[in-house]
């Protein structure tokens, strides 16, 4: 059963410390700038969007989720620093997993609350039983 | 000055819980009297209380849950006789006493025993199993023991000092909130949880991070035991699921405390969120505790069967396929709240599929056994044990998925029996397994086999004559939580489990021997060679008990089964590898950080249940500031010079040589 060999798997390395050497102070910088940047655009674009005539109206709250997720995009690529590198498999994971827990835990109660009410009488009924 | 905290919180006019209450205090005032005349509280404080090392973090672990499984076990006790008497009778227990014992029974066996053991047992042989030398974060683990032991602390305060819960072990409201529960018992469950959580969580961060981050050279995932991918995904599950647990109870604690209604019928709040939202935590829960135990059983299986475990990336993939699905379950644990059939038939289905995974790892154990030359040590017999008992479990909880026949079956005892099936013949068997099986490795002697198998098999027997009765009972309607009940079809069955009772205390009472004869005959079952099994995971291949730093030279693995090839190589070249060259140690530092900020953690807890403002104020801060005192600690790690290293594994060698030249012309 053993697989006996002595080469040892090379996409097995500790993540998250290659960055760090490859770039210099200078780009390191640059990378914050352009992400705070981007992070306040979304923010001022959502703040527009809320009054403008630009989008139909009732598509103003897709509009704003929209923007919401852009934002965490940035925050995770610029300051979270999640790349799609082989030595950030166990972040990408890691953040998959968590999306995939929330996603079910969230849509799972949203559905279930939803749903509560399937086996009771309807309303209209209820009130004609009282009279 | 005091709250709402008077002379009138101590049941003065209750004799049962008072005298247990000033039993447990004697017995406490007694050991610590001990420990100080005997003047080892110096060598508890620096060897124990402050250390940081995974090994005896592991230990206090364990033993922390082995007492509360004990104080959970004498609560069982006290149902299953309250119920044998009450039978057109009011028994001995008073209803308002009785509401309280079965929810501490179920909230000290899941959070401060069960938990705890488990936690220990991975403490104790995840690093050992990775060829490391700790988990990625001491100090962190040992503040994570300590909150813990907070909570199981202020639960056992609520004996002497006003009452507990009387709502069940997961306080459902709108019987948990103020106008139904005014008292301080569900406040006494709110904080000891909240505070103790927050070390599980820690736990989780932890584990992962050791997992995945620090391994021993040429450990790649795919060579890890199984204890350790089943590690993986408990602490996950850990990870993911303990924030909702906390977020679940502070929201009822705003409820309770500043008047909010989240889960209150006034105001637009929902009490059927609460019981989503805290089974959401709930079922993960179930696999956070049984994933480790079945990774105990493959250890135990494969090193007694003398074979490599059977299919093992199968194994690793109905782990992780187990760890997803826990998260798709949850509703069946109020199939019966409302939802109509798409909800339900959903989540039947899925927690029906669960099953195969578990399926898949029950062929994997059999097949493993099959064909193998079996040794019937103890912790092969709790495994064989589990292998049986958890299929019956698993089958009833199978049934228990279909949604009408759970509309029947609904808060009835046989839903209490197959959650027991479950729990006992997984969880409870496997910590029994493990302590067993890790125990000389802990300590360096074995336990003794005769008293732990009779253990084993009065608690199989007991086991069985407590529930397989209450299948029955419950069947014939019988609800859970009576306190009395007049129905002459359920009499036998529950006297049936009454006795059964009295079987488990003679199994509870062999293990206590168990333990006292072993300690006693150390000399004659001592270890000497670290390998007392014949295992095949690196825990064996350093000495028993391990040194502070583990292996003098971090193993290089090369295969699935690491110590197994190393001890291959040796007997058929008849000598063990060349000496390695050895090297100074770094080894973190001993901390009291974890024993402090639990002090203070303990002393808010107590203040916010008895509504002591100014304490509250006091022990956050206090907690606070160690934490801030830790963070600007100059010296974190110590040096364990080169010739101690090699002065300890020069005697663990000779033990390995000596041991190869008794058994020289062994077959390889």
């Amino acid at each position: 059963m053993s697989h006996e060999t002595n080469a040892r798997d090379p996409g097995d390395v500790g993540p998250g410390f290659m960055d760090a050497a490859e770039l210099t102070a200078r780009e390191g910088i640059a990378r914050y700038v352009i992400g705070f940047v981007l992070a306040c655009a979304l923010t001022a674009a959502s703040f527009y969007v809320l009054n403008t005539s630009l989008i139909w109206g009732p598509g103003i709250p897709v509009a704003l989720v929209v923007l919401a997720i852009a934002q965490m995009g940035v925050h995770l690529v610029f300051f979270l620093h999640i790349t799609t590198a082989p030595d950030n498999t166990n972040n990408v994971l890691a953040l998959a997993f968590g999306v995939l827990i929330v996603a079910l835990v969230i849509g799972g109660s949203l559905w279930i609350m939803d749903h509560l009410n399937e086996n009771m009488m309807p309303m209209h009924q209820m009130m004609q039983m009282q009279r | 000055m005091f709250g709402k905290l008077t002379w009138q919180a101590i049941p003065w006019d209750q004799p049962i819980p008072l005298v247990a209450g000033s039993v447990v205090v004697l017995i406490v005032l007694a050991v610590l009297a001990w420990v100080v005349i005997k003047g080892y509280l110096p060598y508890l404080w620096r060897e124990w209380i402050t250390s940081v090392d995974h090994k005896r973090i592991g230990v206090m672990y364990t033993l922390l849950g082995a007492v509360m499984l004990l104080r959970g076990f004498i609560d069982a006790i006290m149902m299953r006789s309250q119920q044998a008497a009450a039978f057109r009778a009011a028994g001995y227990l008073p209803p308002e006493h009785y509401d309280q014992i079965f929810s501490a029974h179920g909230t000290i066996m899941i959070f401060f025993a069960a938990m705890p053991i488990v936690i220990g047992l991975m403490n104790f042989a995840v690093p050992l199993q990775l060829g490391v030398r700790d988990v990625a974060f001491p100090t962190l683990n040992s503040t994570s023991f300590w909150l813990t032991a907070t909570g199981a602390l202020l639960v056992n305060i609520s004996l002497v000092i006003g009452e507990f819960a009387r709502t069940g072990w997961l306080v459902y409201p709108p019987l948990s909130g103020l106008p139904y529960s005014p008292g301080v018992g569900v406040d006494y469950y709110l904080w000891a949880l909240l505070i103790s959580g927050v070390g599980t969580l820690m736990t989780g961060i932890n584990f992962v991070t050791t997992i995945l981050k620090i391994r021993a050279p040429g450990m790649s995932y795919l060579r890890m035991t199984i204890f350790c991918w089943t590690a993986l995904a408990a602490n996950l599950l850990i990870v993911a699921a303990f924030p909702i647990l906390t977020a679940t109870l502070a929201m009822l604690a705003l409820d309770r405390y500043l008047d909010f209604h989240f889960f209150t019928n006034e105001a637009g709040g929902n009490m059927m969120m609460f019981i989503n939202l805290i089974w959401a935590w709930g079922h993960p829960e179930v696999y956070i505790l049984v994933l480790p135990a079945f990774g105990i059983f493959s250890e135990v299986i494969s090193t007694f069967s003398g074979k490599p475990l059977f299919n093992y990336r199968s194994m690793v993939a109905a782990t992780m396929f187990i760890c997803l699905v826990s998260y798709m379950v949850w509703l069946h644990h109020f199939f019966t709240m409302g939802a109509g059939g798409n909800v339900n038939a959903f989540f039947g289905i899925s927690t029906s599929i669960i099953a195969v995974g578990t399926g898949v790892k029950i062929y994997n154990w059999l097949f493993t056994m099959y064909g193998g030359r079996i040794r019937f040590a103890t912790p092969m017999l709790w495994s064989m044990g589990f292998l049986v008992t958890f299929v019956i479990g698993g089958m009833t909880g199978v049934l228990l998925a279909v949604p009408p026949a759970d509309f029947l079956l609904h808060n009835s005892l046989f839903l209490v029996a197959h959650f027991h099936n479950v729990i006992i013949g997984g969880v409870l068997f496997a910590a029994f397994a493990g302590i067993t099986y890790w125990f000389p490795k802990a300590f360096g002697f074995k336990l003794d086999e005769g008293w732990g198998k009779i253990a084993f098999w009065l608690s199989l027997i007991g086991f069985y004559v407590v529930f397989m009765p209450l299948y029955v009972a419950g069947l014939l309607g019988m609800t859970r939580r009576l306190q009395h009940y007049d129905v002459a079809a359920w009499r036998p069955w529950v006297l049936v489990a009454g006795i059964g009772i009295i079987i488990m205390i003679c199994a509870a009472a062999c293990q206590v021997v168990q333990f006292v004869v072993s300690i006693r005959r150390r000399d004659e079952l001592r270890d000497e060679t670290g390998d007392p099994w014949d295992g095949r995971s690196l825990e064996w291949a350093t000495a028993s008990p391990p040194p502070p730093f583990n292996f003098a030279v971090l193993p290089d693995v090369r295969g699935e089964e690491p110590y197994w090839e190393i001890k291959r190589r040796a007997i058929e070249t008849q000598q063990l590898s060349a000496e390695p060259k050895y090297e100074p140690i770094e080894m973190p530092r001993n901390s009291p950080t974890g024993f402090i900020t639990a002090f203070f953690c303990t002393m808010t807890g107590f203040a916010l249940i008895w509504h002591i403002w100014w304490m509250v104020g006091l022990g956050i801060v206090a907690a606070y500031a160690v934490f801030v005192w830790f963070a600007w600690r100059d010296v974190t790690e110590y040096s364990i010079p080169a010739e101690e290293v090699a002065r300890f594994d020069r005697a663990r060698r000779q033990a390995r040589e000596q041991w190869l030249a008794q058994h020289a012309g062994q077959p390889a």
